[in-house]
């Protein structure tokens, strides 16, 4: 495993910790084996590898909808298998979670969609009315507003999704193929957001196999092949050999 | 906790109101099993009703001789109200007779022709016997031939009454073991309906279900409208359902009447408005809770 050499990020805590975990599914199929992984608070890191290569599993363990079958996940210095059931919302809270396909909810509107992440957190109504329009603003859909989800483009949706995750103020944000389904133009707008967000000191997981964007992005690169991390480029492009 | 609350309950009044066919058909459903256990028990309360005026009106006619004195059967009466089982004994004397007689009779201008006819009271006094069970008349009738007044007595009229009561008793057997049996199987019928139709419901709010916990919401939080939902959904079944009740037992009510003139179900019905409608509301947010959060379950990795 390569180091990465940003003098910068050195310093910044470490904000998830892999110590050797694997993760096996029924049927004895390894999806992740003996991973070791440091990310630091700040950083923009790409997962990269083919389908099947325990991209999404290595997502979903840092979320915790999933959890180790060996070794330990930590989030910023605490064990996620630490975290009872009932503890589980808050950790959510702490995560914003972008996906393929949006994950939008159907029956409500574009504002409904970013305030329900709040208002299950019991942020007070005065704080949802003023949070929600800025980060519309921040993701280019206030106009958007009362817009449900089918009334909206790929490209729109994914970014109210941003737009919901990012409402916590999260310490970090998740995203899953999150230009999976869409347009190389769209793509690129998801990519330079998630970008933009990170220069805000958020630390950004993207797990991807197009090659563009994860060029676009220019930064750490990990590659995952079988369950296994095969490369981890401190800044680079997509390779996989 | 008041925030949660207040925000669940307008997520799920959202919620009914944009998933509108769905909650109709959840609700219509709702209503018929209502309705089907609601008929059930009102004609089965009606049913006991009928049968416990005919078992009131059950009695055993003590007739005495015509030369028998009057202290001597009230000196019988006492006698009688020693025995066990009894509810109550009434003295019903020679005039008392005849009035009575003439009050039945007072439509059939020839029989009080003919009384006239007689000119002295052809009638009997005579004791009549309630006994607090209706499974007890044929101990009464043996006390009574063996009792010291038997002597006096002219005749007991218990075996006329006999076949009647012995057919009651049956009859009130039946319809209790036919009325808890069929009584369950409609509520298990109703309650598998609604169940199933209420986990559709949630079926289709599985992704939204997924979608909530990943934003981080609380298996509380996801819960809570869905409880609200049940409780509406049983609410609105349930004056529906009182509705619906209503009409039916209005139409069915005259032929009911015809044939048994006690019984009145629209009568019923207003008396225990109230009551039904709670025990409905009940039974509706039962099933709709209960239904919610089973199917949930899966759903919620709890």
């Amino acid at each position: 495993m390569i180091k990465s050499e940003n003098k910068k990020e050195e310093k910044n805590k470490i904000m998830i910790k892999f110590d050797s975990v694997s993760k096996t599914y029924k049927g004895d199929f390894m999806a992740l084996e003996e991973i070791n992984l440091n990310i630091r608070e700040g950083e923009f890191i790409s997962v990269v590898g083919q389908s099947g290569s325990g991209k999404s599993t290595l997502l979903r363990l840092i979320y915790a909808e999933e959890a180790a079958t060996a070794g330990e996940v930590y989030f910023d210095g605490n064990p996620l298998s630490s975290i009872s059931r009932r503890k589980l919302p808050f950790h959510r809270r702490e995560i914003g979670t972008i996906f393929q396909d949006f994950k939008l909810l159907p029956k409500k509107t574009t504002y409904e969609n970013i305030a329900y992440a709040l208002e299950v957190s019991g942020a007070p109504d005065e704080e949802i009315a003023e949070n929600v329009p800025q980060i519309l603003d921040i993701v280019g859909l206030a106009n958007k507003a009362k817009k449900y989800p089918y009334q909206l483009s790929g490209g729109e949706q994914q970014k109210v999704a941003i737009a919901r995750a990012l409402v916590h103020t999260p310490m970090v944000i998740v995203a899953d193929e999150p230009t999976g389904n869409l347009d190389p133009i769209a793509s690129l707008e998801i990519v330079k957001l998630l970008i933009r967000i990170n220069e805000l000191g958020t630390t950004v997981i993207l797990a991807s196999h197009d090659k563009d964007i994860v060029d676009k992005a220019n930064k750490r690169v990990l590659v995952l092949e079988r369950g296994k991390i095969i490369a981890d480029y401190p800044k680079g492009k997509y390779k996989i050999s | 906790m008041f925030l949660m609350i207040s925000r669940t309950f307008k997520e799920s009044i959202a919620s009914i109101i944009r998933n509108g066919w769905l909650s109709i058909a959840t609700i219509s459903i709702l209503i018929m099993s209502l309705y089907i256990i609601s008929i059930f028990f009102v004609s089965t309360s009606t049913a006991n009703g009928i049968l416990e005026e005919i078992k009131n009106k059950a009695n055993i006619s003590v007739y005495f001789k015509a030369d028998v004195k009057e202290e001597t059967i009230l000196e019988a009466k006492g006698e009688t109200e020693k025995m066990g089982e009894i509810k109550s004994v009434d003295y019903v004397s020679k005039d008392e007779a005849l009035e009575n007689f003439k009050k039945n009779n007072a439509s059939e201008p020839i029989i009080l022709e003919s009384l006239k006819e007689i000119g002295e009271n052809p009638l009997l006094a005579s004791l009549v016997i309630k006994a607090n069970s209706s499974t007890d008349y044929q101990k009464i009738a043996e006390s009574i031939k063996t009792a010291e007044f038997s002597d006096d007595v002219s005749r007991v009229n218990y075996n006329k009454n006999r076949d009647l009561i012995d057919k009651l008793n049956s009859v009130i057997a039946t319809i209790q073991r036919v009325g808890i049996s069929l009584g369950f199987l409609f509520a298990a019928i109703s309650l598998l309906i609604t169940f199933n139709a209420i986990r559709i419901t949630i079926y289709t709010h599985k992704q939204e279900i997924e979608i909530m916990r990943l934003v981080g919401a609380s298996n509380m939080f996801i819960r809570l409208p869905f409880v609200f939902e049940g409780i509406i959904y049983g609410i609105a079944g349930s004056f529906v359902s009182m509705l619906l009740l209503f009409i039916s037992l209005k139409f069915i009510s005259p032929y009911i009447t015809s044939a048994i003139p006690t019984g009145s179900l629209v009568g019923f019905y207003l008396g225990n408005f109230w009551m039904i409608l709670l025990y409905q509301i009940l039974l509706g947010s039962f099933f709709g809770v209960l239904g919610g959060l089973m199917a949930m379950r899966k759903y919620l990795k709890v």
